[in-house]
């Protein structure tokens, strides 16, 4: 039994609150929250961890956290509705808390990133979690090298965080490319998989480093690619998203061969697992 | 706040589930704190035909004649409710479904008469949009408990499980009915109900209906094998109460 | 390591002891089974029993776990450990515990598993009957044995009672014991021996070997063909004293207001178990019943391995007894894959 609590009272399943000071639906879906702990503490992570959002009587559900830990006190997330917890969430406004439950996992390697050139491949909302390593490259744009973000929707309203893309196509010192599957007629931008961007750049050097986030299906599609360019597979993190229970490595829901999806990733590096079965 | 106005409907069934609700006690006493019903045949003799909020419809929809019925209940009621296995998949009703009419035989003259006039048993659904189905025969009253107090609050919709019955059973450490020399439908019945049947020694017949993607094939395997069921009867055990549900329904 | 006797005349004097102090959760008959429950009376306690229908594991982690009790004024942790006993475990279902207690205590401390787990003293005992399907002999066989305070072997005219901790020692006033002879301690010895060797059940590999052929064999045919029977019933799950897997729900009282998060037992072998929501329904990462299957037996055997220096399985044999399909016996499809 070795065990190294100090509180042997102390559950793990015990929430923080956190209180809610704004809150926009940002697709007819999604809503954006902006929070911060009800107990005037700092909420203290790193880009790409994840916390157990939820409310009582509802339950939990697994979230990417959407914005940088530099951004101050407050923290972002994005919920979609999809079940009963994600819709009862959704009804929430400002002024509102909800329960959240970590920081969970082990976020973005930042230090491998460090005076590299990055690319970050999002899809849908998946771009919700790569957020936080967005923001936080723009926050220490210098200690990283050429940056560039591809991010594939499935029609244009669909696209996520209108104001930060309006801000991030203006960028120069990133460089965004965006396209969707379906357009509508007054979408004048590319149109495709994601991965018809590989096609429309010529900046992806085979050291950069890559991060990817998206549906299952996308992963293996863009990896293609970077194989073609000569990305090394080392360098390449994949974000994984599974039905997290508990987040702290214990109920099993997230288990791929011997790694928990929330303790040891979300964020794993492709080689780790690229021979692990049911992983991508 | 208001209490929310309950009314409870009985089509083709025996109205056991009705009973099942008298046999409540205290959390049904509970609840009436929170609603209010105005027609209970079971119970009461009032009847209502102003709107209500929330219609209980036990029974399943076996004669076309009844479809009139069910729609002026939809019409009133801004929440419907099928509970009892009747109501949500057709129920024990349903064994009709799959056997030859012998109304000639047993009626002779009076085999036209309208009330004897009758379908093919169906659940509530087949008639009118139903809100939430409570499965089982009779009900689970925890569930029904769990599903009011959903309704009544706006809460949370209330879980019902995927997975079979043999869970719920070894949960509770339940002497498995094939350990006793005994046959079940545990292993493909859907579970919600808490097992209750197999603790008491009686076999589970899969009356709140099928898992999603039973293995009935082995299922009749393992009634032949284990259960020692003879042939027909292995192939034929589930249709109690799946008659409606079943991979030859 | 000091040992004791305890005759059998003086057993249900120790028992009764032991209940006057502590609730004592003990083997106990349940129709053609036996459970671990709590003992009512010293003689309903059945240390000749061959298995239970669950493992222990129940006494620190209930099939049902509340977690959190909320209102609408807040929400209050559930830790609320009994100092209890647990008499009559049987030695590879020590090693379970001892397993069990690796899963909830590394990296994240479960304390809603650890403080009940704390605040039981355990009782160990010798297997007198077999369950038909035990394999233990070949099954994680050389884990040392750990986690019990106490163990019971029965010999001839008793049991001899090794002291394992010192917190076991403690309970040895609440009976009459005497010193044990140098024979009667090699009477255990011997008696706990050929426990292993008479298992009705044995593996044809190390434990090495298992994880080797196991691991490798992902794409086997073998695993669809055993999944063809399978109801993915998840009993086997439910039953094992390894399985740890949890589902958390939340509940509301009557009142609307109130409720609470509590956990419960889950099945890698369901369905639901690897659905997750997504746009427009569910998506399954083992969707056919083949890979929920395979899952089960990837993870006892190969996947939990490094966290656990060994296989993730004890050899109890109670999933091949939960089995109505008669496809969940782990020697079986073991040895079967070995042959390849």
């Amino acid at each position: 039994m070795s065990c190294s609590c100090t509180t042997e009272t102390e559950s793990l399943f015990l929430p923080q609150v956190a209180e809610i000071i704004d809150a926009k639906m940002i697709t007819a879906t999604e809503k954006h929250f902006t929070l911060k702990l009800q107990n005037g503490e700092r909420f203290d992570y790193a880009p790409g961890q994840i916390v157990e959002a939820g409310l009582f009587g509802y339950g939990e559900v697994p979230l990417g956290l959407a914005s940088s830990p530099t951004n101050g006190t407050s923290f972002d997330l994005v919920v979609r509705v999809l079940g009963k917890v994600t819709k009862a969430l959704v009804g929430l406004e400002k002024g509102d808390v909800m329960t959240i439950r970590g920081p969970l996992g082990n976020g973005f390697p930042v230090e491998e990133f460090t005076g590299k050139d990055v690319l970050i491949v999002a899809g849908g909302i998946g771009l919700c979690p790569v957020r936080s390593m967005i923001e936080y490259i723009l926050h220490h744009r210098d200690d990283f090298g050429r940056f560039t973000l591809f991010f594939g929707a499935k029609t244009p309203s669909d696209l996520l965080f209108e104001e930060d893309l309006e801000a991030w196509r203006c960028e120069s010192c990133m460089h965004y490319m965006d396209t969707v599957d379906t357009p509508d007629a007054a979408w004048k931008g590319n149109v495709g998989v994601i991965t018809t961007l590989f096609e429309k750049t010529e900046e992806i050097t085979p050291d950069t480093r890559v991060i990817i986030c998206g549906p299952p299906i996308m992963y293996k599609f863009v990896i293609a690619e970077l194989d073609k360019l000569g990305v090394a597979r080392s360098n390449i993190y994949v974000d994984l998203e599974r039905r997290m229970k508990c987040g702290v490595g214990k109920c099993g829901h997230c288990q791929i061969n011997d790694k928990y999806v929330c303790m040891d990733g979300p964020v794993f590096r492709y080689s780790d697992i690229q021979t692990l079965e049911e992983a991508i | 706040m208001a209490k929310v106005k309950c009314a409870w409907f009985d089509f083709t069934c025996c109205e056991g589930c009705q009973i099942e609700l008298t046999n409540f006690g205290e959390p049904f006493v509970d609840l009436l704190e929170h609603i209010e019903p105005v027609e209970f045949r079971e119970a009461m003799s009032e009847k209502t035909t102003g709107p209500i909020d929330v219609a209980f419809i036990e029974g399943s929809f076996s004669r076309e004649a009844d479809r009139r019925r069910l729609e002026q209940i939809r019409e009133r009621a801004a929440v419907v409710v099928a509970y009892g296995s009747c109501a949500t998949s057709g129920g024990v009703n349903a064994l009709k479904n799959h056997t030859n009419d012998y109304t000639e035989e047993v009626y002779g003259a009076d085999a036209k008469r309208p009330h004897l006039d009758s379908q093919k048993a169906l659940p509530v659904s087949a008639a009118i949009k139903v809100d939430y189905n409570i499965p089982g025969c009779p009900i689970d009253k925890a569930e029904f408990i769990r599903v009011v107090e959903q309704l009544v609050h706006g809460t949370a919709k209330v879980y019902i499980p995927s997975y079979p019955v043999c869970v719920e059973c070894k949960r509770r450490e339940t002497v498995c009915r094939y350990d006793d020399g005994d046959h079940c439908l545990g292993p493909i019945a859907l579970a919600g109900c808490g097992a209750p049947c197999p603790a008491d020694g009686i076999p589970c017949e899969a009356c709140r209906g099928m898992v999603k993607e039973p293995n009935e094939a082995a299922m009749e395997l393992v009634l032949k094998e284990n259960g020692n069921l003879p042939e027909r009867w292995a192939k034929d055990k589930s249709r109690m109460f799946t008659a409606n549900i079943r991979g030859d329904a | 390591m000091k040992s004791y006797f305890l005759s059998d005349q003086n057993l249900s004097a120790f028992v009764e002891g032991l209940m006057s102090k502590y609730p004592v959760i003990a083997p106990v008959a349940k129709r053609s089974r036996f459970v671990f429950e709590k003992l009512v009376d010293a003689s309903e306690l059945r240390l000749d029993y061959d298995t239970t229908i669950l493992p222990p594991k129940k006494v620190f982690f209930p099939a049902k776990q509340d977690l959190i009790h909320f209102d609408q004024h807040g929400f209050t942790c559930c830790i609320d450990p009994t100092e209890q006993v647990l008499l009559g475990a049987h030695p590879h279902d020590i090693k379970g515990i001892a397993m069990s207690d690796i899963f909830y205590s590394d990296r994240h401390c479960d304390n809603n598993y650890m403080a009940n787990r704390k605040a039981t003293t355990i009782i160990g005992s010798s297997v007198q009957n077999h369950y038909k399907h035990a394999f233990f002999g070949t099954m994680n066989a050389e884990r040392p044995l750990t986690g019990h305070d106490l163990f019971m072997t029965a010999i001839e005219g008793g049991f001899a009672v090794d002291v394992v901790t010192e917190r076991g020692e403690a309970l040895l006033p609440l009976g009459t014991f005497e010193p044990a002879t140098e024979a009667q301690v090699a009477a255990a010895v011997e008696v706990n021996r050929k426990a292993e060797e008479d298992c009705p059940e044995k593996l044809n590999g190390t434990a090495e070997e298992i994880r080797e052929k196991v691991r490798t064999s992902f794409k086997s045919p073998v695993w669809e063909a055993f999944a063809e029977k399978c109801f993915s019933c998840g009993s086997c799950n439910i039953v094992c004293c390894t399985c740890y897997c949890f589902d958390v729900q939340d509940e509301w009282n009557v009142d609307g207001v109130s409720g609470s998060r509590f956990r419960l037992w889950d099945a890698c072998l369901t369905r639901e178990f690897s659905e997750v929501t997504s746009p427009g329904g569910s998506e399954n990462f083992r969707e056919e019943r083949g890979e929920r299957y395979r899952h089960r037996f990837m993870r006892k055997a190969a996947y939990l391995n490094e966290q656990l220096g060994g296989p993730a399985c004890t050899g109890c044999g109670r999933c091949s007894g939960a089995c109505t399909a008669n496809i969940a016996n782990p020697t079986t499809v073991i040895n079967k894959l070995l042959e390849q």
